[in-house]
């Protein structure tokens, strides 16, 4: 699979509302917090052993609305209230795909965070004395939260996700929807 | 072929070549001249179908050494083919002509340790970024961010920073003796 | 409190899961590392041994008088102490869970058991500086550490129990080549 469709054909799509395409990475989370309802729109740019942890994880949320075979959304279209596009950075991010990275964040649609998973990606992790890789992801792309581990366990994830949401929203983002302005 | 049958044949075939023979593994040295004649032995006659990879060694004073591992899937036999090209002109002749699959770990050779594939039909770098100066897997490579960084393990109990009375002169690991103090 | 993680049953589908404290994890799981400063004499093999370079000591060399010549109302170290000894005393040890690969190699190498490995693995941050961990937070891990587990079935008996099996053994049988009745 050509990765560079794959990540910027998530971010469209994560941008559509609708679930990715089947086989590209991409999902939706509809996320109960603090009496606000909210939308995660995840994409995870799985780059080496996090991915799997990340897969793990998401895989573990049931999705939102039922989907047929080919990855569109059965019944009657959910509108969702507030949605957050979230990038997930999950492994080494090595200087030959520094520029894909970039390029996926560049193409997400705004209001958008990025999650980083993982010692790599965090700060290089282990190979932070390599020739190729990127020390830390936030070295390209301004990081939200950091995710310690390596690999950080599936459930780890979770309360990553939740702390994106603890903060109150940023400016000319608007309101959260049902449930706004309570805390 | 069995392995014994292997070395019979080198014997006869590439007589500038020699031969060690270990259990279901048979690694062929040869110079750098017959190396397409020996990959062609390997696949015609020891019945090596499978390329797995190939790849160089840094032997310092004497060059490079070019291994390629073959595989025979129904013999269930190994074949190491090696040779030697000098450090000062590092060329030899591309394997493509006789496996394909030899094309991007020809290109990883190239860009990790200097060596030249004549013949490749696409000598571009595969995994390194562009305007990678250098060539890594070389042994004069030194990962300079562990002599840039300090060693947070240099010093000694009782100390708050390194200082000269440290017993502990030797460089950290995985820096070469002297490059610190360049 | 549910045993592995599960979806909230009063949400809708796509929530995320509202039970987070996950409690059938394996023995021996890796979450974070925890420090028994009580424990430590900062001997420094932790720091040097970490692969990743990510344990930070800073200490200084501190003299204990001995327990005649101590003042009034400080005690000496050790009821009576004969002369002043020196000792380290920790000024400052961090862990960096940023770089941390989890390895555990700083577990195995303390020679003194102030190390222990905890389960818990959600202490994300929103600035990577709060992933390095010092002494404060450090010691409080302590206090999530499992009890030991119990050796599996079918385990080599411990070293400390084969010893200790010696040891009875030696003192039992009459010293050899004395002389007398065997």
């Amino acid at each position: 699979m050509d990765h560079r469709a794959a990540v910027t054909g998530a971010a469209a799509a994560a941008g559509t509302g609708a679930p990715g395409p089947a086989g590209v990475p991409g999902r939706e989370l509809i996320v109960l917090a603090a009496g606000r309802e909210m939308v995660l729109h995840v994409f995870d740019a799985g780059l080496a052993c996090c991915a799997v942890e990340v897969a793990a994880a998401l895989r573990g949320c049931p999705a939102p609305a039922p989907v047929d075979d080919d990855g569109r959304a059965e019944g009657p279209a959910h509108e969702p209230a507030a949605a957050l596009h979230v990038l997930v950075v999950a492994g080494t991010v090595t200087d030959k795909l520094a520029p894909l990275v970039l390029r996926a964040y560049r193409d997400l649609p705004e209001p958008r965070r990025v999650v980083s998973f993982g010692a790599c990606s965090n700060s290089g992790g282990p190979y932070w004395d390599s020739y190729c890789v990127t020390k830390g992801v936030d070295q390209l792309i301004p990081v939200d939260v950091y995710i310690p581990g390596c690999p950080p366990r599936p459930e780890a994830l979770l309360p990553g996700l939740r702390s994106l949401l603890a903060g109150p929203p940023r400016p000319g983002e608007g309101p959260p929807g049902p449930g706004a302005g309570q805390p | 072929m069995t392995p014994a049958e292997i070395v019979a044949e080198v014997a006869r075939r590439l007589p500038g070549g020699r031969c060690e023979a270990e259990d279901k593994t048979v690694t062929v040295d040869v110079p750098s001249q017959d190396w397409l004649a020996a990959l062609t032995f390997a696949r015609d006659v020891a019945g090596c179908d499978f390329f797995d990879w190939l790849t160089a060694v840094d032997e310092q004073g004497s060059g490079f050494a070019v291994v390629a591992h073959l595989y025979s899937i129904e013999g269930g036999s190994h074949l190491f083919t090696r040779t030697l090209v000098p450090r000062d002109r590092p060329v030899l002749a591309s394997a493509t002509g006789v496996f394909r699959g030899a094309g991007w770990a020809e290109r990883e050779t190239h860009e990790m340790f200097g060596v030249i594939f004549e013949g490749h039909p696409q000598p571009a770098p595969l995994l390194l970024p562009d305007g990678f100066e250098g060539h890594p897997l070389r042994k004069d490579f030194a990962l300079a961010a562990r002599a840039a960084r300090e060693w947070p393990g240099g010093k000694e109990p009782g100390e708050r920073e390194p200082s000269a009375r440290s017993r502990r002169r030797l460089p950290p690991p995985g820096v070469p003796e002297g490059w610190r103090d360049r | 409190m549910a045993g592995s993680v599960s979806p909230d049953p009063a949400a809708a589908g796509g929530e995320l899961p509202s039970v987070e404290r996950v409690t059938d994890l394996p023995a021996r799981s890796r979450g974070v590392i925890g420090l028994l400063e009580e424990n430590c004499t900062v001997c420094m093999l932790c720091a040097r041994e970490c692969p990743d370079w990510c344990i930070y000591i800073d200490s200084h060399k501190e003299q204990v008088p001995a327990a005649a010549g101590a003042p009034a109302g400080q005690p000496a170290a050790v009821p009576g102490q004969g002369r002043p000894r020196v000792r380290n005393v920790l000024d400052r040890f961090a862990i960096d869970f940023s770089l941390c690969m989890y390895c555990g190699i700083c577990v195995e190498v303390c020679p003194y058991d102030a190390l222990f490995w905890s389960q818990e693995f959600a202490y994300p941050a929103t600035d990577i500086a709060d992933l390095t961990h010092e002494r404060d937070r450090l010691r409080e891990w302590m206090w999530t550490v499992p009890p030991p587990p119990a050796h599996d079935p079918g385990a080599p008996p411990p070293k400390e129990a084969l010893v200790a099996g010696t040891l009875r053994g030696r003192s039992a049988r009459p010293a050899e080549g004395r002389g007398g009745p065997a």
